[in-house]
């Protein structure tokens, strides 16, 4: 019956094409395909026994708990228009100058990511906010959309994110399960908090090498990223940039600076977060209990989202075990030609390829709990690992036709803007992101070396 | 079949709509009321980190009843975001299909995959909720003592999401027969930003 998980990995692909909501086609067909195996015997209904401990572990998980906590930290920084504000002050400080508002736009958008972590948000805010002005003062709209999805995507591997907390948990127990199935007693450990600090480096150089292809456009196509003319009345004052730069820089640097230090956890410094966003909004007079109201009912439906997610992997994880998938799986890897490098790649191919129809959320809790325990059996360290993923998925959400970005850009960017301005537009960024990926792929030193060196 | 044919008269149609509402209102009112619970989170989690960092003060009872709240949180809102359409799909498709093509997706998958999701998760969870309400389970590190509601939370999330997936039934079904269910009435709409 080796066959059958992979069948059943298929049909939940087919499924989930039709469009029915993620998290019930999981559970739904995982369901099914057990009630299949237990009339013809080949599934044994006690492993349906472990269901409830499993879905009161998510309960219990304290890491998961940092969720709605960034969750809600994001959607009140976008709802008190911080973000709004920020960009306003970057692009008087940078417009000016020839390529100036690209600068600003990569900045603000690393900013953004790394306070949200939610890649729509930061797509749809820069959209609207900067997409006409760029236009209006002869940006190449290729240019203008490929930095505005391109950005956007640094929410996944900015820290903190959100997509990094799901992943350092599912990756935690991925590397539990490997030591142990090595028999190894005394286990090494990998937390949320060590991917954070590991994907740091990488996540900044991917926003120097952003920078630095904007320098080499507004050098050798000045025409493509004009500078901006400022009108004198709205010249500089730096009174108001510092009022929309410090704030949001402050937040960022307590949250990361609390988790850097090691001493606060990623959890932890997510509530200070959220409450910050709290104090900021208040602080911009943006906060009554209409707006307050709203935060709170979208976290609440975000994180269910989420949650609901990993409910119905949970049950198709269980399943896809009982119908022996693990072994499937181990096999098909060891008998890949060119030992470890040879799966990894194609575990690499495989997640950019599901990342064209599936969200970070649904990649994170279905796909890496079945390949990665294997992948780190093989000696892999768990947080390159992770922050290769977090890469390849940013990768994926850029490239065309199916990239989430793309998406959630062509929603919001004026008529005139064509859709195959976007699709060219993100070309030089994929080629920068796979240069990113190379470098990770040749240095993984780039993501172990801090985690290493602040933790031991 | 007469009575078959007859069923989908305007009197029953206008019940069944009636129906709907009432069933979307009640889980919608629900998802509510718990969504406050991320505000006390939020702030819950701040005292814990100033006790904590301040005081060196660490309290079982207060950082177990931050999961609490979490679970809560999450568990009393998946019915909530069903009916307002916000559980992700991958609609690379989906957004092509007509509203009757959608209509059919939703009713089947709400037949064939949420409902035995819902009645797997209650009976597999029944025993184990059971058992720890005749414990009275408590805290395994001596903080709160209502391990058992907790884990109740097991058969209140398939209820609730039972009581939706009805709405939906009727909802998808009444559109397949030429009703016009009334819009969904989500914030949604404003702001099409949320999600990862």
């Amino acid at each position: 019956m080796e066959w059958l998980p992979l069948l059943m990995f298929v049909a939940v692909c087919l499924v989930l094409l039709t469009g029915y909501p993620v998290a019930f086609a999981l559970g739904g067909t995982a369901l099914l395909f057990a009630a299949g195996g237990i009339l013809t015997g080949t599934f044994s209904p006690s492993d349906l026994t472990f269901v409830p401990n499993r879905l009161f572990g998510i309960i219990e998980n304290s890491t998961l708990m940092a969720v709605p906590l960034f969750v809600f930290m994001g959607v009140m920084l976008e709802k008190s228009r911080v973000a709004e504000k920020l960009l306003s002050s970057m692009g008087q400080l940078f417009g000016p100058l020839p390529g100036g508002m690209g600068l600003a736009i990569i900045l603000v958008g690393a900013l953004l990511a790394a306070s949200t972590g939610i890649v729509g948000a930061t797509v749809v805010t820069m959209g609207l906010l900067s997409l006409p002005t760029m236009l209006r003062q002869g940006y190449q709209p290729q240019l203008s959309t490929g930095l505005i999805c391109a950005t956007g995507t640094l929410g996944q591997i900015i820290p903190p994110s959100i997509a990094l907390v799901l992943l350092g948990d599912v990756l935690a127990n991925a590397y539990q399960d490997a030591q142990l199935k090595q028999g190894l007693w005394s286990l090494d450990t990998v937390s949320v908090g060590d991917l954070f600090v590991g994907a740091l480096i990488p996540g900044l150089i991917l926003v120097g090498l952003y920078l630095l292809y904007v320098v080499a456009i507004s050098l050798l196509k000045p025409q493509w990223a004009p500078a901006f003319e400022v009108a004198d009345g709205q010249a500089r004052s730096w009174r108001s940039l510092l009022g929309g730069l410090l704030p949001p820089l402050l937040l960022i640097a307590a949250v990361l600076g609390s988790i850097l230090s090691g001493k606060a956890t990623p959890t932890e410094a997510a509530g200070v977060g959220a409450f910050g966003a709290l104090l900021l909004a208040a602080a911009n007079r943006h906060l009554n209990l209409a707006i307050l109201g709203e935060v709170v009912r979208a976290t609440s439906r975000v994180t269910a989202m989420v949650f609901m997610i990993l409910i119905g992997a949970s049950l198709f994880s269980l399943v896809f075990r009982g119908f022996g998938g693990e072994e499937a799986v181990h096999n098909l890897f060891s008998a890949m030609p060119g030992g470890v490098l040879g799966a990894t790649v194609m575990v690499m191919l495989l997640i950019f390829l599901l990342g064209f129809i599936l969200d970070f959320i649904e990649i994170t809790f279905v796909v890496v709990p079945i390949v990665a325990p294997v992948l780190l059996g093989m000696g892999l360290d768990p947080i390159w690992l992770g922050v290769m993923i977090a890469l390849n998925l940013q990768t994926s959400f850029l490239t065309p036709p199916f990239g989430f970005a793309l998406f959630y850009l062509r929603g919001v960017a004026p008529p005139e803007v064509k859709t195959a301005h976007i699709y060219q537009g993100v070309i030089p960024f994929i080629a920068i992101q796979l240069i990113m990926l190379g470098i990770l792929a040749l240095f993984p030193e780039l993501a172990t070396w801090l985690p290493h060196t602040l933790y031991g | 079949m007469p009575i078959f044919s007859d069923l989908p008269t305007i009197m029953t149609k206008q019940r069944l709509l009636h129906g709907q509402q009432w069933l979307t209102a009640f889980t919608t009112a629900i998802g509510r009321g718990s969504a406050w619970l991320a505000l006390l989170l939020v702030l819950g989690m701040v005292l814990v980190v100033v006790l904590r960092y301040g005081f060196d003060i660490g309290n079982i009872a207060l950082q177990e009843s931050l999961t609490y709240l979490h679970g809560s949180l999450f568990m009393l809102a998946i019915a909530y975001t069903l009916a307002e359409d916000e559980h992700v799909r991958v609609d690379v498709l989906y957004q092509r299909f007509r509203p009757r093509g959608r209509a059919w997706v939703n009713l089947l998958g709400t037949l064939f995959l949420l409902l035995p999701v819902c009645a797997a998760i209650f009976w597999l969870s029944l025993d184990y909720v059971a058992s720890s309400w005749r414990e009275q389970e408590g805290s395994a590190n001596g903080g709160l003592p209502f391990v058992y509601w907790l884990k109740t939370l097991l058969l209140i999330l398939p209820a609730l999401l039972t009581v939706q997936a009805i709405a939906e039934l009727l909802r998808h079904g009444l559109t397949l027969l030429g009703a016009t269910p009334p819009p969904r009435v989500s914030e949604h709409d404003t702001h099409p930003e949320e999600g990862l």
